[in-house]
């Protein structure tokens, strides 16, 4: 047989190009690299100190033990040990759901949580609330590490020795015994929505009416709050409608991220961007991309203190057109700004245009982080675009605002407050810098009782040499360990404020209290569990309780009808007109202080799974960075190279960020998309506490140590914020210094697929696809490439050469079950959502910075990002590197039919299954590799040292020299239904075919005596489908005509990867379909966006 | 002219020979280690905490397996009974008898009986009874005649051979549902017919009936 010749679909001179990094613009070697092998250069070598002799030597060693050892060869005596009583409902090996939720500052998350065992393993996201959809965001899946977190704190500690229990309980009796009326008592919480919580509060506020109650959020909205206080009054608070939006413009706002986003807002934003029905059309206006930047259909980067400027614009064209007095003389009190260049003045222009004319239907949204004067401006727009009661309703805001964290220093620091506690939170680490909070705790002055996670930057400071070497430590005069809210019993509020039901999964781990257990001993001097006080609660909520009631509540997790009404919202002019006097522009170079996608505002730092999720933008790991645009680097005198007519830079070069008073040094990530004079850093990094996964010695870090560099964690921007400039800073110094590169662990080029973009995404414009459904079959799109030459064409009628295996598979001849799996690249906002639901199910480890930096990262789930720009917007054909399109695809393993890696196992480890999955025998598996070099899609993951038995830091050493082992708790959070695997062993996505086999065996139990053995239509899920907030993925049985999956992949924009070189994959894709403006400048030339000859109505 | 070879290496040979032959006997010692049922745990039978005999409780007594192992029909794992079950009897049955004492303490303070397990699939095999007992496989098959042990001992030999050998044949083990735990139970014979025919023809019948179609070649059946 003849070697089969691929024509693989060239890249085209015009038209779109697809690209994945700056290093890929200008084809640097490093990235050629990345493309030509499935691991780097070296990925398969041992690069530590630890030499091919000393390797040598001890493996003669460990030979020599194991003959000592023989005698462990004799079967182990193993104990089967049966409950004593049995316990209700518990059946060994089944799992059982919890409905709970997830405490967070924006609303809690409705769950549901799987336990094996009394333990829980996964989180999922509650099906039966309506604000979820059974959807969930990020922390909610990781938060199942933090609960099983070794490092968390485990001890009371008394001046930072351990102590009891009932020492506390003394102490805080003698403590409160003179303060019946609470002076010189103060409390410091975050941001609680628990209706217990504040019920507790409230009861503790009327019995000590002098305690001082503050709040503080290093992400919380209080220039929102002033803005809509003064928009719409007291207690009502703005919620847009998406889904009536057919125009939206977000300014500087992240709607569809998980930080300033709701699970409903995102699914009512992607319901209406199918293309199969009236799509919506999103503008964006920011300074950084972010995963609302990158499904933008139209989006203009300025500096974050310039969207103050668009607004103004927007809101003097829509006044002037629509003749709306109340927002002409609200305009005429903001303060001139200077105006847009042409082309961006004419984007502001049309997009304005647009607005007005979807008026009734258009939506103006503003992030939180903008001056509380931009919002209310932002109001004014909205009501004057008639979107009030339309795509924004009211709803009512529940508890007042306590003092800010300012009023608390203040009480402090003039010795007015004597006993603080602090109930959650870590304010010592990221409180404003201003402040100065973590000396004025560690002062002496005031005695803290500290309830946290963890013996953190909070519960102790440190002093330090001139060499960073620790030499004292300061401990609170309490700490209280924290139960998890797995482990405790409470309620909360969503973000349509329905009351939600919290309850333990488990018994606290280390010991811990919950916030409302310590609430009450202060109140009443008893320990509670906590459930009479949430029955309490719910008793005065629901207007009554009884058993049913009670049982239906933690049953369904949340009390139905519960949630807040519409209320109708009305513009308060003058108060608004009042507030936009007072903005104040912003000039030269800015620091935007952003929320980090992964580590929040730092809490979940000491959580692997977070800390390996590439960002879903830079794709960086373990570290932040300062983010410039080429520009700006250009500017700054970073180092450039050149290639294919453009400049790039290296990703790593430190700089100085000096502003607000304070100095950080920070590598630098150019990244194309942001805007120039402009510098964003991503705060919860750089944390000192002692934690093995998120925490470091910051002035270790500083003075450039090895093991520093190479495990990562980041550097702290918190340090660089004041109270004044808590998001925005500008009037900053940036320069370059000399300094060797940081070592940066980002993954864009990994698992580069040769430059083929262009064939793997495919795009058009809602326009075409009206004409044009099939746009994205294969046929189609490799002749509109040029790539159909007529030898493959020839070929094609024949029918694809199927590769052979030189064992015997079998055929596809399950006749009940087919999986498959659509994903919908319309939908997919590239949250990476899916790869941490992934990570959960399937215990996937985590490798740590130095083996990401190698390639060596294990996510089955690929989050494929490309930036595109069009080369026919450029006379020179550069590509445009500054503001290029993003698009998002998610890579799992394609289950080719004709699977590639099956054919050159040796050992027939991969294999298929008679219902289509390509499936690892993990014991059969000896570690060629030659599985993975095959792949065309790069989605295998091979274990190259025991990344679940060792420490990040210690991967290389040898079992003589290295304990082998995983932490007890860490155990426990493993999926007792998939194998943890070990070193040696390749690994991928298996289409989670331990819940494929369930369904399998549950049909069968159920089938009984007949043949009935076909899974219910749609009756599971994948992880990533299950977990996916847009719902953009789609997986089930193609044999079965009425499930979702075949439903899908009937719609004519479904396409497969690589169809030409004939792997029949079991993946397909929904080609994206974009709803550009033609009127706008950055619209895109072609009708068909992935088209280089143009050619059709 | 000097000797080519010194005087030690007359023992060359020798050497190689003592070598050769440590080496064919650890080579053959692991052989008949590994591959011999020795290996596979048949016979295994190890003294258990209470001497507790199946051949009084399923045989004499006639009691259904079903009874004790009460989740062996909805879950993957078939339970040990917890000590609520056995004192459901023997609170008033023998409940004086020396021999129970464990369960007896177990029961009183909460501390579990220790049994020492008997059959153990490896960690990478997820079996799963449920299926097998619902589809009319009888316990008999992978665990002997437990009804008549009076201390429980590995009859079969659960390699994966073992398995498949089953798996590519289902009819040699297909029995009407009812049936599934009596372990005595043979398929009836018509006229001149073996029991083994008689098996092989009603185990056709009823894979037929059932559609069933266990993982063979399909690795993820059992290895996830």
């Amino acid at each position: 047989m003849s070697k089969r010749i691929l024509n693989h679909p060239q890249e085209t001179e015009t038209g779109p190009k697809y690209w994945r990094s700056l290093g890929q613009v200008a084809d640097t070697p490093e990235f050629k690299t990345w493309v030509a092998r499935e691991f780097p250069e070296g990925a398969s070598e041992i690069n530590s100190e630890t030499s091919r002799r000393s390797f040598m030597k001890y493996m003669a060693a460990s030979a020599a033990l194991a003959g000592l050892s023989l005698s462990a060869c004799r079967r182990e005596e193993k104990n089967l040990v049966p409950f004593s009583r049995g316990v209700e409902w518990s059946v060994p090996g089944k799992p059982i759901f919890y409905a709970t939720s997830r405490p967070h500052r924006r609303g809690a998350q409705p769950l549901v949580v799987a336990t094996h065992d009394g333990r829980p393993t996964k989180v999922e996201g509650n099906p039966f609330h309506p604000a979820c959809n059974g959807a969930t965001d990020i922390h909610s899946q990781a938060s199942l590490l933090d609960m099983y977190d070794p490092d968390r704190s485990r001890h009371f500690l008394n001046d930072g020795k351990v102590a009891e229990e009932k020492d506390f309980t003394a102490a805080i009796e003698a403590l409160l015994k003179g303060a019946s009326d609470g002076s010189g008592i103060a409390f410091l919480t975050e941001h609680f929505t628990s209706p217990t919580f504040r019920r507790l509060r409230d009861e503790l506020a009327a019995k000590m009416p002098e305690a001082l109650w503050a709040e503080y959020e290093p992400l919380g909205g209080e220039e929102a709050r002033v803005a809509n206080e003064a928009a719409f009054g007291k207690g009502l608070r703005p919620i847009p409608n998406l889904e009536k939006a057919d125009a939206i413009l977000a300014l500087d706002c992240d709607f569809l991220g998980f930080d300033e986003g709701t699970l409903e807002g995102i699914r009512a934003f992607s319901k209406r961007r199918s293309p199969e029905q009236a799509m919506n059309r999103l503008y964006v206006v920011e300074n950084r991309y972010t995963v609302t930047g990158g499904m933008a259909d139209h989006r203009l980067r300025v500096q974050a203190g310039k969207v103050a400027n668009v607004a103004r614009q927007i809101a003097e064209i829509v006044g002037n057109k629509i003749g709306d007095e109340t927002l002409k003389s609200v305009v005429a009190k903001f303060p001139q700004t200077p105006a847009f260049a042409a082309e961006q003045g004419k984007w502001i222009a049309e997009a304005a245009e647009d607005l007005i004319l979807k008026k009734g239907a258009a939506l103006v949204l503003v992030g939180y982080r903008q001056p509380a004067a931009v919002q209310a401006l932002v109001h004014a727009i909205n009501a004057a675009l008639g979107a009030l009661g339309s795509t924004v309703v009211g709803r009512k805001t529940s508890g007042k605002p306590g003092a800010t964290i300012a009023d608390l220093a203040k009480g402090i620091s003039g010795g007015n407050v004597k006993t603080l506690f602090i109930l959650g939170g870590n304010p010592a680490f990221n409180a404003p810098a201003d402040l100065k909070f973590g000396k004025l705790i560690s002062s002496g002055s005031v005695t803290v009782i500290r309830h946290g996670l963890y013996e953190d930057e909070t519960t102790f400071s440190t002093e330090h040499d001139e060499h960073g070497v620790e030499t004292a430590r300061h401990f609170v005069k309490w700490h209280v360990p924290a139960a998890h809210y797995l482990e405790a019993w409470g309620d909360g509020r969503a973000s349509d404020n329905s009351i939600l039901s919290q309850q333990p999964m488990i018994l606290p781990l280390f010991g811990g209290w919950s916030e409302i257990q310590l609430l009450n001993f202060i109140l009443t001097g008893k320990k509670s569990d906590g459930l009479d006080l949430v029955q309490a609660t719910f008793k005065q909520l629901a207007r009554g309780i009884d058993t049913e009631s009670w049982a239906k509540f933690l049953h369904d997790g949340f009390l139905a009808g519960s949630e807040a009404k519409r209320e109708p919202l009305a513009l308060n002019a003058a108060p608004v007109a009042e507030l936009v006097s007072t903005y104040q522009a912003a000039e030269g170079m800015e620091v935007v202080f952003a929320p980090c996608a992964k580590v929040d505002d730092g809490r979940h730092a000491n959580n692997g799974w977070m800390q390996e999720l590439p960002d879903p933008i830079t794709k960086q790991t373990w570290d932040n960075a300062a983010l410039i645009s080429p520009a700006t680097a250009k500017k700054l005198g970073l180092e450039a190279k050149q290639g294919n007519g453009v400049f790039v830079f290296d990703n790593g070069t430190w700089l100085t960020v000096e502003v607000n008073g304070a100095s950080l040094d920070i590598p630098a990530i150019i990244i194309p998309g942001h805007a120039d004079d402009s510098v964003t850093i991503a705060v919860g990094y750089g944390r000192t506490f002692e934690g093995r996964v998120g925490g470091r010695e910051g002035n270790y870090m500083s003075h450039g140590g090895w093991f520093a560099q190479h495990t990562g964690v980041g550097f702290n921007a918190y340090k660089l914020r004041t109270m004044a400039a808590h998001y925005i800073a500008s009037g900053a110094k940036v320069r370059k210094i000399d300094r060797k590169a940081y070592p940066i662990a980002i993954t864009q080029e990994h698992g580069a697929l040769e430059g083929r973009g262009a064939d793997v995404i495919r795009e058009a414009t809602a326009e075409t696809h009206k004409h044009e459904p099939g746009f994205a079959k294969d046929q189609h799109w490799l002749h509109q490439h040029g790539a159909m030459d007529a030898e493959a064409e020839e070929r094609d009628k024949k029918g694809y050469p199927v590769p052979k295996s030189s064992y015997s598979h079998p055929e596809l001849t399950d006749k009940n079950h087919q999986w498959g799996m659509a994903i919908d690249l319309s939908a997919c906002t590239g949250c990476s959502a899916c790869m941490i639901a992934c990570q959960s199910e399937n215990n996937i480890p985590i490798v740590g910075k130095e083996q990401v930096i190698e390639g060596r990262e294990m996510h089955w789930i690929r989050m494929d990002r490309y930036f595109v720009s069009d080369m026919n917007a450029r006379e020179d054909k550069t590509v445009n590197i500054s503001e290029p399109r993003m698009v998002m695809q998610p890579m799992p393993c394609q289950h080719c039919e004709n699977a590639p890696c099956e054919t050159v196992c040796p050992v027939n480890a991969t294999v298929h299954s008679d219902d289509g999955l390509n499936v690892m025998a993990y014991n059969r598996c000896i570690g060629t590799r030659y599985c993975a070099n095959n792949c065309p899609f790069k989605v295998r993951r091979f274990n190259f040292f025991d990344f679940n038995e060792r420490a990040k830091d210690k991967v290389f050493r040898w079992n003589l020299i290295n304990e082998k082992g995983m932490a007890d708790t860490l155990k426990m959070s493993k999926n007792p239904n998939v194998t943890v695997r070990m070193r040696g062993v390749m690994e991928k996505c298996t289409f989670c075919v331990q819940r494929v086999q369930e369904a399998k065996i549950a049909a069968k139990v159920k089938a009984k005596d007949t043949d009935k053995v076909q899974v219910p239509t749609d009756s599971f899920q994948s992880a990533c489908q299950q977990v996916c907030p847009t719902g953009a993925i789609v997986f089930g049985n193609l044999k079965d005509p009425n499930s979702a999956v075949t439903k899908t992949k009937d719609n004519p924009r479904d396409y497969r990867l690589f169809d030409y070189i004939g792997v029949n994959a079991r993946v397909s894709y929904l080609a994206r379909v974009m709803n550009p403006n033609p009127k706008m400048p950055d619209a895109p030339k072609d009708a068909i966006m992935g088209h280089s000859k143009g050619g059709h109505a | 002219m000097p000797q080519i070879f010194p005087r030690s290496s007359n023992f060359v040979p020798l050497k190689i020979a003592i070598v050769l032959g440590a080496l064919a006997t650890g080579a053959f010692g692991a052989f008949w280690y590994y591959w011999t049922p020795k290996y596979t745990r048949v016979g295994y039978q190890p003294a258990q905490p209470i001497p507790f005999s199946h051949k009084i409780h399923a045989g004499q007594l006639q009691m259904s397996c079903i009874y004790c192992h009460s989740f062996v029909e909805t879950a993957a794992h078939s339970n040990i009974p917890s000590a609520q079950v056995c004192m459901s009897c023997h609170s008033q049955v023998q409940k004086d008898n020396p021999k129970l004492a464990p369960l007896r303490e177990a029961w009183e303070t909460g501390k579990p009986v220790q049994w020492v397990q008997v059959h153990k699939a490896p960690d990478y095999v997820y079996f799963n009874h449920s299926v097998h007992i619902n589809r009319g496989v009888s316990c008999v098959s992978c665990h002997g005649r437990v009804d008549q042990m009076d201390v429980v001992y590995h009859a079969e030999s659960h390699a994966m051979k073992f398995c498949l050998d089953c798996h590519r044949a289902p009819e040699s083990g297909l029995r009407p549902l009812d049936k599934v735990t009596d372990l005595g139970w043979t398929a009836p014979t018509k006229g001149k017919q073996t029991k083994q025919q008689a098996q092989l023809d009603l185990g056709n019948e009823l894979k037929n009936q059932r559609g069933v179609n266990p993982p063979v070649s399909n690795c993820a059946g059992c290895h996830r």
